[in-house]
């Protein structure tokens, strides 16, 4: 029984480091409705800067808490930084280019925290009295851990009483509701958007140092919290303070009871919370009335490629069948690579740009579709082609089960739902390791006979790629497309007309599924391997950034964005240590330079010139 | 106080307003009148700078303020109550009016809820109750109350007696009137045109984006041709 307890007060300790940072994420998207990937960042980096202060302050309790403090207050001056120099640019632009940026600025952070500090991870070296303990029953309780667990509510209260009791506060509410109507009785808004940037990034250091006795500053914080992270919000409701404690406490607490009940899910835990909560509530545990979504411009209608984007399409078509002939195996394997890219973000614009689905977790069904093809040929010995035809039909049977529950959420909540079935799908391909093989993954799936040939594998993925991105292209100009950008601009009025909305999203959200799958299959074959990072968050971001950086609305989008961003990878991976910190710093002035993306902007300009 | 020249506003690609322009003197209030659609609101939202015109001048207080900030327009002193009320439906009464708290303007009685409340009664028995929770009048008189707590020296009021019951729209002109006394300049935009006759000094008529006529209240009262032509549904 007191294993128990001490089991649950560990959860409840867990829930509130993680609470700290999650309170800072919704205070910053509540007011500014930026969604902010660098968040966990900003925690990894609280984390580094209480190492440093704490282990040169005097290592007593009154030490400890002023290294603390100091980590926060350096972090939010930070956060006021980057709302300044970054965020404050683009509070007009789409909210996936907002995220983008500040995916963006997570690269950035990664590299210049390895610079600064290393890559080893770096411990605090525990005073006597953090070691001492508290009995309870039979059991021993760190004392540290109790600190922790009144943390979460003295922090509630304390921003309760900011929020409720202070001009700040009041303004901070008011501008969640309607920034617009704040600004014309006179408040700056640019004022308002720094200070409250400041108190979130504040929240997230503050969080980031106060977890670091009970593990260490290293460099995977970042995206290990910033999906914590978000779980929390989504789970409690987006800019509900109390729900995002109550969400971090139901996690914890459920976390820390599965290891002690089932530890093989504990990985799976968060996500299946977050994929219950947000099938049976989609608004989140405490999350009321929506703000009044603020005006934007229609999306600009998909139109046909001119002649001149058509005939210039031909040529590189033409290039790329010739492709063999002329390079060598290595530009080959790239070229490859790049085909497979494409395919995997063609399917992803499938479903975002026309079906209006934002996803995080586009992983999962590349994930699938390659795991998919590498058990058909290692537990099954199906020969490739067959094997092949399997990976999209794995993928795209898996995406019509799942969306039937993600086609009913709309924006932030339905990115967050297919991170969540990703992280799941993640969790069993390396958890589950008598049939994925786990982390070692499944090895030799060379293709063999004829198509083991480099020109011969070439030429099945050139014709593989390019006719799935047509059929994806050709649907969108079937009735099918325009029904589904119909459902995508007004719901209410295409239902109105009797089109069958959840259905037309749930078709274009399997479709999309088995294209990535397809992609993945592709991948698994040129690779001759599969392993869970085919469907690791960083998979799945990949396919974000090449959608929008070749912009969402633009049927080119896709392709530009795909060649862009494996160039400038590989490029980068060839000349420099720091590809992170370049390829970030390249993320954030595209996005500054172009919020339209790459084939948007070129677009416009196109079409300036001929008007 | 208020002097418009050549006013052009576009959304997107559609070209609202149409070379609008007026003058304004201190202590007027003047009321643009109009048919729905008619661009009454696309003006008030491009002087408050909520929409950036494209094209022409907003002199404020003889000082150019076209293309500013909508913070910036309303601490030089114009108020802005718009048509949707856009009350902050979570905050208390006293915390939408502690929103639009500014300090006093020199030479003038500031605002204050004691003031506001005389000028708006129900308004005071509600205080703390949520803005999400008032009735359509209540919310109306509280927009009007919130503008008024950053002592504007001119308000917009967008359409103050939509959809509100005659004994409410009675209090409404009462409360314009007041502004008037207390020396507050107002531009009022309505299609109620019992209502503008009630509480306006002077009238410009707009229609398709254009002032297709102005001039004294009495003289538009007067004029049969010009109502029947612009007004009338």
């Amino acid at each position: 029984m007191t294993v128990l307890v001490v089991q649950l007060l560990t959860g409840i300790a867990g829930a509130s480091a993680l609470f700290l940072v999650a309170a800072g994420l919704t205070v910053i998207f509540g007011v500014t409705r930026v969604v902010n990937f660098s968040h966990g960042s900003l925690t990894m980096l609280g984390a580094y800067v209480a190492w440093s202060v704490v282990t040169r302050l005097p290592h007593t309790p009154a030490g400890f808490a002023l290294g603390v403090i100091l980590a926060a207050l350096a972090l939010a001056v930070l956060g006021a930084g980057l709302e300044v120099v970054l965020l404050r640019r683009l509070y007009r632009a789409p909210e996936l280019l907002q995220l983008l940026a500040t995916f963006g600025v997570v690269l950035i952070v990664q590299d210049t925290t390895q610079a600064i500090w290393g890559a080893e991870d770096l411990p605090l070296a525990r005073p006597h009295w953090m070691r001492s303990f508290v009995a309870i029953g039979t059991e021993r309780f760190p004392f540290y851990d109790l600190v922790l667990i009144a943390a979460g509510p003295l922090v509630l209260g304390a921003l309760w009483l900011l929020l409720h009791r202070t001009r700040f506060g009041t303004l901070v509410r008011a501008a969640t509701q309607d920034r617009d109507m704040v600004a014309a009785l006179g408040v700056d808004q640019r004022v308002l958007f720094t200070a409250v940037f400041a108190l979130g990034a504040g929240l997230a250091g503050l969080g980031g140092a106060l977890a670091l006795p009970d593990g260490s500053a290293n460099l995977q914080i970042d995206l290990s919290v910033i999906t914590d992270a978000f779980v929390v919000v989504v789970v409690g409701g987006l800019g509900s303070l109390p729900g995002a404690y109550l969400a971090s406490l139901l996690i914890g607490v459920l976390q820390a009871l599965g290891i002690l009940l089932i530890p093989k899910l504990t990985l799976v835990i968060a996500f299946a919370v977050m994929a219950a909560v947000l099938v049976l509530r989609p608004q989140g545990l405490l999350g009321g009335t929506a703000s009044t979504p603020r005006e934007s411009a229609a999306p600009p209608l998909v139109r046909p490629a001119a002649p001149v984007l058509r005939a210039a399409g031909l040529a590189l078509l033409a290039a790329l069948i010739a492709a063999p002939l002329v390079v060598g195996p290595f530009a080959l394997t790239v070229l490859g690579e790049a085909l497979t890219a494409l395919l995997f973000a063609a399917s992803l614009h499938f479903m975002m740009g026309p079906g209006g689905m934002p996803s995080f977790g586009h992983a999962a069904w590349f994930g699938l579709g390659a795991y998919g093809a590498a058990l058909a040929v290692h537990a099954l010995a199906w020969p490739l082609p067959a094997a092949l035809v399997a990976a999209p039909l794995v993928a795209g049977a898996a995406a019509l089960a799942f969306g039937g529950f993600v086609v009913r959420l709309s924006g932030v909540y339905l990115a967050m739902l297919t991170l969540a079935f990703a992280q799941i799908v993640w969790a069993v391909a390396l958890q589950w390791s008598d049939l994925t093989g786990g982390d070692d993954g499944i090895l030799g799936l060379w293709p063999r006979g004829i198509l083991a040939r480099p020109h011969a594998f070439y030429w099945l993925t050139l014709g593989v790629a390019v006719a799935a991105t047509l059929l994806l292209r050709r649907a969108l100009y079937a009735p099918f497309g325009y029904a589904l950008r119909g459902a995508r601009d007004s719901t209410l009025r295409a239902e109105a007309i009797g089109l069958p909305t959840a259905r037309l999203r749930l078709v274009a959200f399997a479709i999309a599924g088995a294209a990535a799958g397809l992609s993945g299959g592709l991948s698994a074959f040129a690779k001759g391997s599969v392993f869970p990072t085919y469907v690791a968050i960083g998979r799945s971001v990949d396919a974000l950034l090449m959608v929008l950086l070749g912009g969402v609305q633009t049927m080119t989008g896709p392709i530009v964005g795909a060649l862009a961003y494996t160039g400038l990878y590989d490029t980068l991976l060839l000349v420099t240590s720091a590809w992170r910190l370049v390829l970030g710093l390249a993320v954030v002035a595209l996005v500054l330079a172009f919020p339209q993306g790459i084939a948007g902007a070129a677009q416009r300009l196109w079409r300036g010139r001929m008007a | 106080m208020l002097k418009v020249e050549g006013l052009h506003s576009y959304y997107g690609r559609a070209h609202v307003l149409q070379a609008v322009g007026f003058t304004l003197g201190t202590g007027e209030v003047m009321v643009l009148l109009g048919r729905n659609g008619a661009g009454k609101s696309t003006v008030m939202k491009s002087l408050i700078g909520l929409l950036r015109p494209r094209g022409g001048r907003i002199l404020f207080r003889s000082t150019d303020v076209t293309g500013w900030e909508p913070h910036r327009i309303a601490r030089h002193g114009m108020g802005y109550v718009p048509e949707e009320r856009r009350i902050f439906a979570d905050l208390t009464v006293a915390e939408n009016l502690a929103v639009g708290r500014r300090p006093p303007r020199p030479g003038l009685p500031a605002w204050t809820e004691e003031r506001l409340f005389a000028l708006f009664p129900n308004l005071g028995r509600m205080r703390s109750r949520a803005g999400g929770r008032m009735s359509g009048g209540e919310q109306q008189m509280l927009t009007i109350a919130r503008t008024l707590m950053g002592n504007p020296l001119l308000v917009l009021l967008d359409e103050p007696s939509e959809g509100l019951s005659p004994l409410i729209v009675e209090q409404m002109a009462h409360a314009v009137r007041a502004l008037k006394g207390a020396g507050v300049t107002v531009l009022l935009a309505e299609q109620n045109f019992h209502f503008a006759a009630h509480v306006a000094d002077r009238a410009a008529v707009i229609e398709s984006g254009r002032i297709v006529w102005s001039g004294t209240m009495a003289a538009l009262l007067a004029d049969e041709a010009v109502r029947a032509a612009h007004l009338q549904v």
